[in-house]
């Protein structure tokens, strides 16, 4: 350290005035600078010691490495220590003098409110004046002026906490009261007070409050029992019931899977939605399970959905034919489930979307991309019949609802034209084949059958007659298949006539149930 | 502060039971004093003048009772009854958890807040705990003692089945509290006693009983066992298993004790032993499981040793079932528990019952009873649906869950409205006690 010390030190130790340029030859004398100022207060961070020794001409970023910076410390509860004192305090709460000490912030008020006398707070205690109570309250004769006021008092004393009153009350002299006896006392006094009470606002409020004050002790009383008596069930009547439980989830269950069973062999072989509400039941939660078993009967939903089935399963005839009637059959189906769904209140989406039974949840999507496509056998031949209208089905440049509505109807117009087409060319077609087989085995003529199926062409020809040109080169077709379809027309006999029949019986019969349920809920309005 | 809503007033928390006295500030997790309530007297006939003993003894506990033996000494606190004194009686204040004798409740008292607790009882408000069935006389005296004679700034008196219930955080619970001598069941709702649901009885002191005369008696295979104080012997023998202890007794104490002191250090040996090797089984009596579960050894102070086997299963039965015979032959025999809570819940509302079976707060220092929890468990769900039981796990908890119920509520900022002042003393007299504390 001695070594370090510069002569300037030596000087401030022995207390000597400051060398001056006349002090000694020896001396080596320190020029004048500007900078003696600064070199007296030296900087900090720098020792004295080695500020002596580097002088003023320190680097000055020494003065950053003597002196890191640490990470500022977090500010928790921003600033300062509290400066607690133990200190009194008057409690507003109290009904004395009494005064408490605890400890608080020195800085806070000393006559401040003590922050938990707020919460000090009563319920409103009902009372009634000796003129209202033989006015009003007396009619009971089973109660005392002073037996009501000792059950008012302990409804104020413990803030009507019934089963605490009903547990203290012992009215000296009176008779044991259930807690449904007092309950009953204070709620027709509540009542009787209230409705002869002036009241501040409107009517309907008044008639709230009084519906909060309303109490049937005989329900009470019945409910009452109605759970001693679950209580006191032995453990046998308990197992049973748990059996019950079991066996009622159990047939539920079977229930449901015959339906969906029967629901998905409808789809594989008719393609037909069978419009079941249990199906759908099936696929959401169990808890549903309830409201199908106790909600609408279940013998009811099964004879319903038989109900349902039967024109699909008249049809066997439709199957061999391929699938090709399958428009009508769901147009009679959409039309009969929605007499079902009227009476169900269920609100359908529009079929597209309802024909996903399994995506039950659909993700974001553009409207574009549910445009409606025409079956891919008949794809070519709708192609080729809009395309001719001038039509491009493909492509939409407005994909509204409502234009994809109209949209998909064409599709659908388009297809069944298609459909038709084919179906009368290929009835044409037999016709053919069997006038010939006809001219082959006999010349003489059986002109009855003859008339009749000409008729039936002739309708339908009609009737198709717009399609008939779109459908130009359906007819290549007709000799690959007549063969075949010969023979399944043969062995159905007339089946074409036979669904003709069945049809309108079910659309009249679809009728008929509409207009009788219809009729049966206006009744019930 | 305000959030958890406590503000501490430097209360302090006095739970009087039958076999400790706990006292400690309200707002701490334990008592920071636990004292035993039995305690010690000597009658000195010549007048105490031994004046280096009493200053070297006074932390220790030793006071003077004044009014009905002038000339007794009372030993009080740790080194109270446990030592050996010729001579020496000793008393419990405390009858079927109530206060029995109140004479002995201010030096106990004076003890455990004065010598242990080191405060000046006049600077504190305090709260007391009481039993469900505590008589208005005895709380009245108890706030006397404590505002004439402590002179307390304030004072509270708060059952403790309620107190319990809210040490587990519970407003509306069964409160089953196995103290001591007193079993109890204890209906809270709201924070209030359903007094029409309350049932107790000596279940425990009978289980008590039942063991040392169990040990006290021949068996079997085994002779009756000794349960002579380790104080009062001076040197034993290792010896094997079952065989007779070697032991030689001091000579030069056996005049100076007394039947009381002998009696209470018996007890004592007989509790160590129930709690270290008694259990009960957690599905009911069965000779099989019993011999299943293992024997375990213990040793008293004479030396002598033994496997308990069966028998100690046999103990904590007595919780749940008396055997027919027993029943027969003593027409007063406590409740056994189940019976007890089935009587508390037939009481109860119907509505009540399910809300309280849901909120079992079990309790006590007896419920500590190894397997007891178990059981109990297992002997309520079958014989209702939904039970849920509040066993805590930590010892304390359990032991000192009245004290802890009244450290909460004492340091509760909401609380501070309903001390008992002094003032309100002074004007309202004793009535003010029981028209403040429901």
């Amino acid at each position: 350290m001695t070594s370090g010390a510069s002569a300037a030190d030596v000087r401030s130790i022995l207390s000597l005035p400051a060398a001056g340029p006349s002090s000694g030859p020896s001396q080596r004398t320190i020029p004048a600078l500007p900078g003696t100022k600064a070199r007296r207060s030296k900087p900090e961070g720098i020792s004295r010691e080695l500020y002596a020794l580097i002088g003023p001409s320190a680097p000055s970023l020494s003065a950053q490495i003597a002196k890191p910076k640490f990470k500022q410390k977090p500010n928790l509860g921003g600033g300062g220590k509290a400066v607690k004192e133990w200190r009194e305090f008057k409690n507003s709460a109290r009904g004395d003098s009494m005064r408490l000490s605890h400890w608080a912030k020195a800085s806070s008020d000393p006559d401040a409110e003590y922050p938990f006398a707020k919460y000090n707070v009563k319920s409103q205690a009902l009372n009634y004046s000796q003129d209202e109570y033989t006015r009003l309250l007396e009619a009971d004769t089973a109660w005392t002026k002073e037996e009501t006021d000792y059950l008012f008092n302990l409804v104020a004393e413990y803030d009507m906490r019934f089963y605490v009153i009903a547990d203290r009350y012992e009215y000296p002299g009176g008779e044991p009261r259930t807690i449904e006896d007092i309950k009953d006392r204070y709620y027709s006094v509540a009542r009787r007070l209230m409705r002869n009470r002036p009241w501040p606002s409107d009517e309907s409020s008044k008639n709230q409050a009084l519906q909060g004050l309303q109490y049937d002790k005989d329900r009470e009383v019945t409910r009452k029992k109605y759970i001693a008596s679950l209580e006191n069930r032995t453990p046998e009547q308990i197992a049973e019931e748990e059996a019950l439980y079991v066996e009622i989830k159990r047939l539920e269950s079977n229930e449901r899977r015959f339906a969906r069973e029967r629901d998905e062999l409808l789809r594989t072989l008719a393609g037909v939605e069978s419009g079941l509400a249990s199906v759908a039941i099936a696929t959401s939660a169990d808890e549903e399970a309830f409201s199908s078993l106790f909600g609408d009967g279940k013998g009811n939903k099964k004879k319903r959905g038989l109900d349902l089935d039967s024109p699909v399963s008249a049809g066997p005839g439709m199957i061999s034919l391929g699938a090709a009637p399958a428009t009508p059959t769901r147009k009679v189906q959409s039309a009969k489930s929605a007499a079902q769904d009227a009476l169900h209140c269920i609100h359908r989406l529009d079929s597209s979307s309802s024909q996903v039974t399994k995506a039950a949840h659909q993700p974001v999507y553009l409207r574009s991309f549910k445009m409606a496509a025409p079956k891919a056998g008949l794809a070519p031949k709708v192609h080729q019949a809009l395309g001719e209208l001038g039509i491009n089905h493909t492509r939409m440049v407005m994909p509204t609802r409502e234009n994809l509505q109209i949209h998909e109807s064409l599709i659908e117009a388009a297809s069944s034209l298609v459909e038709t087409k084919k179906v009368v060319d290929k009835i044409e077609m037999e016709l053919l084949v069997l006038q010939e087989q006809l001219k082959e085995r006999q010349t003489g003529t059986d002109k009855k059958s003859d008339n009749m199926d000409e008729d039936d062409v002739g309708k339908t020809e009609d009737a198709d007659g717009e399609a008939d040109d779109a459908d130009a080169d359906a007819d290549e077709d007709k000799g690959e298949r007549a063969t075949s379809v010969a023979t399944s027309i043969r062995s159905n006999g007339n089946g074409r006539k036979r669904l003709k029949r069945s049809m309108s019986m079910s659309s009249v019969d679809t009728t008929a149930t509409n207009a009788t349920r219809t009729g049966r809920k206006r009744q019930k309005a | 502060m305000v959030n958890y809503g406590a503000d501490e007033v430097s209360a302090i928390v006095v739970d009087i039971g039958t076999s400790s006295i706990r006292a400690g500030y309200a707002g701490d997790d334990t008592p920071k004093c636990v004292i035993p309530t039995s305690y010690g007297y000597t009658i000195d006939p010549n007048e105490p003048g031994d004046v280096p003993m009493e200053s070297t003894e006074a932390m220790n506990g030793e006071q003077k009772v004044g009014a009905s033996s002038s000339n007794a000494k009372l030993h009080i606190g740790q080194n109270g009854p446990s030592l050996y004194r010729s001579g020496m009686e000793v008393r419990n204040p405390m009858q079927g958890g109530l206060i029995n004798d109140f004479t002995p409740i201010q030096p106990l008292l004076q003890h455990a807040l004065v010598d242990n607790l080191r405060v000046d009882p006049s600077e504190h408000p305090v709260l007391v705990t009481e039993t469900a069935w505590n008589t208005a006389a005895n709380r009245e005296r108890m706030a006397e003692i404590m505002f004439e004679e402590f002179k307390v700034p304030a004072f509270f008196i708060s059952n403790s089945g309620v107190l319990t219930a809210f040490a587990a955080g519970k407003g509306t619970a069964l409160v089953i509290d196995l103290g001591h001598t007193e079993a109890s069941v204890t209906p809270v709702v709201d924070g209030f006693v359903l007094r029409k649901g309350l049932t107790h009885s000596s279940l425990p002191q009978f289980v008590h009983a039942h063991a040392k005369h169990l040990l006290a008696n021949p068996a079997a295979h085994r002779q009756p066992i000794d349960l002579t104080p380790h104080q009062l012997i001076s040197s034993k023998k290792p010896v094997e298993p079952g065989m007779q202890p070697i032991y030689t007794l001091r000579d030069d104490r056996i005049p100076g004790v007394t039947p009381t002191w002998r009696e209470w250090y018996e007890d004592r040996e007989v509790d160590e032993w129930i709690m270290s090797v008694a259990a009960v089984l957690d599905q009911g009596w069965n000779d099989q499981a019993a011999a299943a579960r293992g024997p375990r050894q213990y040793e008293f102070p004479t030396g002598y040793n033994n496997m308990f086997g069966p028998e100690r299963f046999f103990i904590g039965e007595q919780f749940f079932t008396h055997s027919p015979h027993m029943v027969q032959s003593n027409p007063n025999i406590p409740k056994t528990l189940p019976a007890l809570i089935a009587q508390s819940l037939s009481a109860c509302e119907p509505d009540l019952r399910t809300v309280l079976l849901a909120n079992v707060v079990l309790c006590g220092g007896s419920s500590l009873f190894s397997g007891l929890a178990d059981r109990l468990n297992n002997e309520l769900s079958r014989s209702f649906a939904h039970v849920k039981i509040h066993a805590p796990g930590n010892p304390t908890e359990r032991k000192f869950g009245g004290w802890l119920g009244g450290s909460i509520l004492a340091s509760l900022g909401t609380f501070q409205q309903l001390w008992v002042s002094k003032e309100e003393w002074q004007e309202h007299g004793k009535a003010i006690i029981t028209q403040r504390c429901k």
